[in-house]
C-alpha cells in the first residue's frame, strides 16, 4: 500500500515538476502537461491533421500483419533450427550475429525495396519481431528435459503427443515471452517506418503534428499511443503469467 | 560434429550464398535497380570509402559519447535501484514503463529541441541505451546472495572489502551483459537520430542513398555497419568471458 502511494507520489511529483519548468519556457518547445487537455479535445477537430481513425486503423493492421509474419516464420526456423541440432550448430551463430546489428540499418534498404508505402513498415516490423521469437524458441527447446522425451518415446508416444504433452508445456512460457518481446518489436518497427518516411500510419501524422509545430498535440499523440503501447505489452504480460501457470 | 566442421559449413553456406546472389543478379532474376550484386557491392565499397569512413566515424564518435553517458548512469541507477528495497519497489514499474515505450515517439521532440547536430544524436543514443542497461544491473544487483555478504561482514570485512570481493564480482557479469546490450542500443538511437533529422554520419548517408536509388553504395554501408556493429558485439564478449575467468 504504502509502495502504491510512493509510486502515484513520484508520478503526481514529475509532472508537477515538469510543468513548473516548463511554464517559463517557449511553450512550442516545451510542451506542458497542462496544455494536453485542451489540445486533446481540440485534436479531432482540426483541419490540418488528418482524420485520425484511418491511420490508426492502417497502423493497426502493418501491425497485424508484420506479427503474423514474424510468428509464422519465427516459429518455423526456430523448430527448423532447434529439432535438427546439426544444422542448428551451423546457423545459431550466424543468427546470433544478425541480431548484433543495430536493426535500423536494415531500413533504408527496405524503402529502397519497398518504397513509402506501407509495405516497407510491414517488412521492418516483421524483421525486427521475428528476432526475439526465433531466440525464445531455440531457448525454449533447450529447457525441454532430455529424459522426459526418451521416457515418452520409449513408451510408445507418437511425435505429435511428444510435441504436445512434453515439449509444449516445459517450453510455452519462454516461447510466450518471446511472443511478447516480438509484438512489442513489431510495434516499434511499424512506428520506426512511419515515423522515418510515410504518407499515412500513427507515425505519419505524429510526425505531421511535428512539422506544423503542432507540439501540444504531437504530445497527446506520444501520451495515446505509449499508452497503448503500455496496455498490450500489460496484457502480453497477463497472458504470459497465466501460460507460466498452465505450464507449471 | 567437430567445431571446425560448424566453421566449414558456415564459410560455404555464406559463400553459396554469395554465389546464388551473383548468380541472381547475373541473370536478371532480380531487378538489378533494387538488388545490386555482391561484385557491384564490392566496387562501391571501394569507391564510397572515402566519403564513408568519415561519417562512419561521427557516427561511432557519437555512439561512444551517448553510451558513455547511459553506461554511467545506467550503472549507478541500477545499482541504487537493486540495491534499496524501498526504491526498487517504487521505481521498478517507471523504469520498465520506459523502457517498454517506443522511444522513437520522442525523438521528433529531441530534435526540436536540440537540432540536427551532434547533441540530438548522443542524446538518443544515451536514451535507446539506459534504461536496458538499469534493467540488467538492478535485476543482477538484486539476485547477490545476501548471506555473502552477511558472512563477509562476520568475519570483519570492511565495507571496502565487501565492496571489491564480494559485491564487485558478483554484480560484474550483469553489469558487462548491460554493456554489450546497451552498446547495440546506442549505436540504434545515433542512426534513428541521424536517419530522422541529421546532416552528418552514416544514418543520414545511409537514408540519402536509399532516397537517391544508389543500391550498390547503399548496401555497401549497410554492410560496413553491419560487420562493425557485430565485431564490436563479438569483442566485449570475448572480454566478457575473459574477466568470467578472472572471477
Amino acid at each position: 500500500m504504502k509502495v502504491f502511494l510512493w509510486r502515484a507520489a513520484v508520478l503526481v511529483a514529475a509532472i508537477l515538476i515538469w510543468e513548473a519548468a516548463a511554464a517559463p519556457l517557449n511553450p512550442i518547445l516545451y510542451i506542458r502537461p497542462s496544455s494536453l487537455p485542451g489540445a486533446f479535445v481540440r485534436m479531432w477537430r482540426v483541419p490540418e491533421l488528418p482524420p485520425l481513425s484511418e491511420h490508426l486503423w492502417l497502423t493497426l493492421r502493418e501491425i497485424l500483419v508484420a506479427f503474423g509474419l514474424a510468428i509464422a516464420a519465427g516459429l518455423w526456423l526456430g523448430f527448423l533450427l532447434g529439432l535438427r541440432r546439426s544444422i542448428g550448430r551451423i546457423y545459431e551463430p550466424l543468427l546470433a550475429a544478425l541480431y548484433a546489428i543495430p536493426s535500423v540499418v536494415w531500413y533504408p534498404s527496405l524503402m529502397l525495396f519497398f518504397g513509402l508505402g506501407p509495405a516497407s513498415k510491414i517488412a521492418f516490423g516483421f524483421l525486427l519481431g521475428f528476432f526475439p521469437i526465433v531466440l525464445a524458441v531455440l531457448a525454449g527447446i533447450r529447457q525441454v528435459p532430455a529424459p522426459l522425451v526418451t521416457v515418452a518415446v520409449s513408451m510408445g508416444a507418437r511425435p505429435a503427443a511428444v510435441f504436445r504433452k512434453v515439449m509444449l508445456p516445459a517450453m510455452a512460457s519462454t516461447m510466450v515471452g518471446g511472443l511478447r518481446a516480438g509484438l512489442a518489436l513489431s510495434v516499434v518497427g511499424v512506428l520506426v517506418g512511419e515515423v522515418l518516411g510515410a504518407r499515412s500510419g500513427l507515425g505519419y501524422v505524429i510526425n505531421y503534428a511535428y512539422g506544423l509545430l503542432m507540439t501540444a498535440e504531437y504530445g497527446v499523440l506520444v501520451v495515446l499511443v505509449a499508452g497503448a503501447v503500455l496496455a498490450i505489452d500489460g496484457a502480453g504480460a497477463l497472458l504470459e503469467a497465466r501460460v507460466r501457470r498452465w505450464a507449471g | 560434429m567437430g567445431r571446425l566442421a560448424v566453421i566449414g559449413w558456415q564459410a560455404l553456406s555464406l559463400a553459396g550464398l554469395v554465389l546464388i546472389w551473383q548468380a541472381a543478379g547475373r541473370w536478371g532474376w532480380v531487378d538489378p535497380l533494387f538488388v545490386p550484386t555482391p561484385a557491384q557491392v564490392a566496387s562501391a565499397l571501394v569507391g564510397t570509402a572515402g566519403e564513408a569512413l568519415p561519417r562512419l566515424g561521427d557516427t561511432v564518435l557519437k555512439a561512444v559519447i551517448g553510451y558513455g553517458l547511459a553506461v554511467t548512469l545506467g550503472v549507478t541507477a541500477g545499482l541504487l535501484i537493486g540495491s534499496r528495497r524501498m526504491l526498487h519497489d517504487v521505481a521498478m514499474p517507471y523504469v520498465v514503463a520506459l523502457y517498454g515505450i517506443p522511444k522513437i515517439l520522442i525523438l521528433p521532440w529531441i530534435a526540436l529541441i536540440f537540432g540536427l547536430g551532434l547533441s540530438t544524436a548522443v542524446l538518443n543514443a544515451a536514451l535507446f541505451a539506459f534504461f536496458p542497461v538499469v534493467l540488467m544491473v538492478a535485476a543482477g544487483t538484486r539476485d547477490v546472495d545476501p548471506t555473502l555478504i552477511t558472512v563477509a561482514t562476520s568475519m570483519g570485512a570492511t565495507r571496502w572489502q565487501i565492496g571489491r570481493k564480494v559485491l564487485l564480482p558478483a554484480v560484474l557479469p550483469s553489469v558487462l551483459a548491460g554493456m554489450r546490450i546497451g552498446m547495440v542500443f546506442a549505436m540504434l538511437g545515433v542512426l534513428l537520430a541521424e536517419m530522422f533529422a541529421g546532416n552528418r554520419g552514416m544514418g543520414f548517408f545511409m537514408q540519402r542513398l536509399a532516397v537517391a536509388f544508389k543500391a550498390p553504395e547503399l548496401f555497401a554501408a549497410t554492410a560496413v555497419v553491419s560487420v562493425l556493429s557485430i565485431a564490436v558485439v563479438l569483442s566485449l564478449e570475448h572480454l566478457n568471458q575473459r574477466l568470467g575467468r578472472w572471477r
